[in-house]
């Protein structure tokens, strides 16, 4: 048996599905000659990036660059591998009293992924985005060479990569900073919108929380159209925490972690499922605003419970489609989004609304600007490219653009923002598909 | 614990397990023949768990200076020393290949083994665990020198069980079926019968804790490995195994 590492790779959406050679590493002297020995390369962390972003002629997996590198714990710095996972970081910061300060909706994120997509959380408004936090990375580039890129040291490479998409070489390690936190719960206040005025009103009304985030239900029309809940948190004191938690705020009960065993058939997320899904979440809350304190597993990651769940959508995949429209034209923009929508009846099964605050001139390939940003999530089918060009359409009409990292099949000219980032070595599928469409 | 294979992701699963479970060790002791892999490996779990450890060279294709680990004790060894090598078909006939796949996972290894065995059997305590294969429970055409190596390495773990039974040592043979591992990268195995690391560690660790002799990692093993033994051998020289 001789190896071949070809094999099929797909990401988070199963869509699209490709095979090409993966390998994984874990000594840059083998990672050198790994780079130095293929054309393409392009880097991959843990596939949870929806679409093609993580896919090329070859894959370079950071699986194996899985080991920490120091903690000070002191200062709340920590440095590890790329490949890391945020939930590896939680596992050993949280019950040291720090957390990070910015997470997206998953924490089965690599370390590596966070900086290349720069993401962001439900606290861009207060906090912006990952980089924001991050000290110095090392980068190897085309020629197998190891820089180490900061904000004072090779600061063009480090500007280029944070949003760059895995462009510009393989981050290798990374060393970011942690905020300190109380307990390990959040203080959450929900409320109920019954449309989009409504909702946009409470966004403004939040600007002082730390965390907020709306879910939609998106089958809505008329005046009902933009029923929402939005969550706001911060992370809870240990004074204010109820006795039964406050005696070991930094620590979580261990939960059941259900698992999606396989992929759906196609004919359990359609219309009409998705309309009691969206329902049952809404009408779950009875009253108009309820305030509790939730772990941060609940409130950071409640996708996460779980596993694999993005079966759900069955074998033909499914993607997500997020735009971010500036903040002026925002609400008749988003109102448009939905209409178009609910006219499609292609219902999206998680709708996510958020605003976003002013971003950092310096990190340019950064995708937050001042706006609002919708995530949805659409099943593949044969209708979903018509839905997607209209929704392209509206995203262009407003001077918005789309996240990368989670596109898959929009219109080139509202993915191809990056800049620094031309190398004949790192390449990706989603690179390629963006400059040879420019329309 | 002394670890004997530092750099085999399962022997590292494994401490992270162990360390995870609240077990407590006053140093770990990482036998490597690649420094700086394993020290990585240190650093990681110095970061994560606060655990001392010593990084230990030692190379079983070389003469082996045991002075240089007099001073290492401990109640648990975890032997994942292990060498995969060419498989049978295309490396048979290679002396180097053979040579190399006998020593690492027998010949050389064994009087390592003994080394620290005796350091139990003084002791009168503690769990030595090893790592075997299914190859060695019978010798398929495919990779029999590597199964050969194996087959001798289980015989005398079982011995050794024995020899030490009384001297309340405990010793543990572990066969991993296919594993998703470095050893094994590129080669189409089948994801029903391959485990992770990480089940592997887990698995592992319970045949640990409770004090099991024998423990196949995936359970589907033991049936396959049963009916693999139990084949006529007038048939099973016929199969392409
Ligand atoms: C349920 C869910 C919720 C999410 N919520 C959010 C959210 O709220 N906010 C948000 O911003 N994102 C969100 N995401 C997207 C996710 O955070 C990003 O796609 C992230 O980059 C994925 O990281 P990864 O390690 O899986 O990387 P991959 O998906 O493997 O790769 C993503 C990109 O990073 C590059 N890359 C990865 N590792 C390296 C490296 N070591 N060096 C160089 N380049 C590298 C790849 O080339 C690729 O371009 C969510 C995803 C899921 C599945």
């Amino acid at each position: 048996m001789k190896p071949n590492f070809t094999q099929k790779v797909t990401n988070w959406g199963n869509f699209p599905v490709v095979e090409k050679e993966m390998r994984s590493e874990d000594s840059f002297k083998k990672i050198k000659e790994f780079v130095l020995s293929h054309n393409e390369v392009i880097a991959r962390g843990n596939g949870r990036c929806y679409g093609d972003a993580s896919l090329g002629e070859t894959i370079f997996s950071t699986k194996k660059l899985n080991k920490f590198i120091s903690f000070d714990r002191l200062n709340g710095i920590i440095e590890c591998e790329s490949g890391v996972l945020l939930s590896d970081v939680l596992e050993i910061s949280v019950p040291q009293g720090y957390f990070l300060y910015v997470t997206p909706g998953t924490k089965f994120i690599s370390v590596g992924g966070a900086i290349a997509s720069e993401v962001h959380g439900k606290n861009h408004h207060a906090e912006g985005c990952f980089s924001e936090y991050v000290t110095e990375f090392k980068l190897m580039t085309e020629d197998g060479n190891i820089i180490i890129c900061s904000r004072e040291e090779n600061s063009d490479k480090f500007w280029a990569t944070i949003g760059g998409m895995g462009l510009t070489g393989i981050i290798l390690t990374v060393k970011f900073k942690l905020k300190n936190i109380q307990s390990a719960y959040i203080r959450q206040e929900s409320i109920k919108a019954e449309n989009l005025d409504e909702i946009f009103r409470l966004f403004e009304e939040s600007e002082n929380w730390t965390y907020t985030v709306a879910w939609i239900d998106c089958l809505q029309k008329g005046k009902n159209l933009g029923r929402s809940i939005l969550m706001r948190g911060e992370h809870a004191f240990q004074h204010e925490l109820p006795q039964n938690l406050a005696k070991q705020p930094l620590r979580l009960k261990k939960k059941l972690q259900p698992t999606v065993p396989f992929y759906f058939p196609g004919f359990v997320l359609n219309a009409l499922t998705v309309k009691i899904f969206n329902l049952l979440y809404y009408k779950k809350q009875t009253k108009k605003e309820v305030k509790s304190f939730i772990d941060y597993e609940t409130f950071f990651y409640p996708l996460d419970a779980i596993t694999d769940w993005n079966k759900i959508y069955g074998k033909s995949g499914f993607i997500q489609y997020q735009m971010v429209i500036p903040k002026e034209a925002g609400k008749e923009g988003m109102k448009q989004i939905l209409e178009t929508i609910a006219a499609s009846g292609n219902g999206s099964f998680l709708a996510v609304l958020k605003l976003f605050g002013k971003n950092n001139p310096e990190a340019y390939n950064s995708f937050p600007f001042e706006g609002y940003t919708l995530a949805l999530d659409f099943k593949v089918n044969s209708k979903l490219k018509k839905l997607v060009d209209k929704l392209d359409d509206i995203v262009q009409q407003f001077g918005g653009r789309i996240y990368l990292t989670k596109d898959s099949m929009s219109r080139s000219s509202l993915t191809n923002y990056l800049k620094n980032i031309q190398s004949s070595k790192f390449v990706s599928l989603q690179h390629k598909r963006i400059i040879n469409n420019n329309s | 614990m002394i670890v004997l294979g530092s750099t085999s992701e399962v022997a590292q699963a494994f401490v992270e397990k162990a360390l995870q479970e609240g077990e407590k060790f006053e140093r770990i002791y990482l036998f490597t023949s690649s420094r700086e892999t394993t020290e990585r490996f240190a650093r990681h779990i110095d970061v994560k768990f606060l655990q001392q450890s010593e990084v230990i060279e030692i190379d079983l294709m070389k003469e082996i200076d045991y002075n240089k680990f007099d001073h290492v004790s401990s109640n648990v060894l975890f032997c994942a020393a292990g060498y995969l090598g060419d498989g049978t078909e295309e490396g048979l006939y290679d002396n180097r290949n053979t040579e190399k796949i006998i020593n690492i996972n027998y010949s050389k290894l064994v009087p390592v083994m003994n080394f620290f065995a005796q350091k139990f059997e003084s002791r009168r305590s503690g769990t030595i665990i090893g790592l075997s294969s299914v190859a060695g429970d019978r010798g398929r055409q495919s990779n029999f020198i590597y199964g050969s190596a194996k087959a001798a390495f289980t015989a005398y773990l079982s011995g050794l069980r024995n020899y030490l039974f009384d001297k309340k040592v405990h010793v543990l043979t572990v066969k991993p079926g296919f594993m998703a591992t470095k050893m094994t990268e590129g080669l189409p195995l089948n994801p029903k019968l391959t485990a992770t690391p990480k089940q592997a560690a887990d698995c592992i660790y319970k045949a640990f804790k409770k004090q099991k002799n024998v423990a196949y990692v995936l359970p589907v093993w033991g049936i396959i490995m049963m009916i693999i033994r139990n084949i006529p051998e007038f048939i099973f020289k016929k199969l392409k195994l």
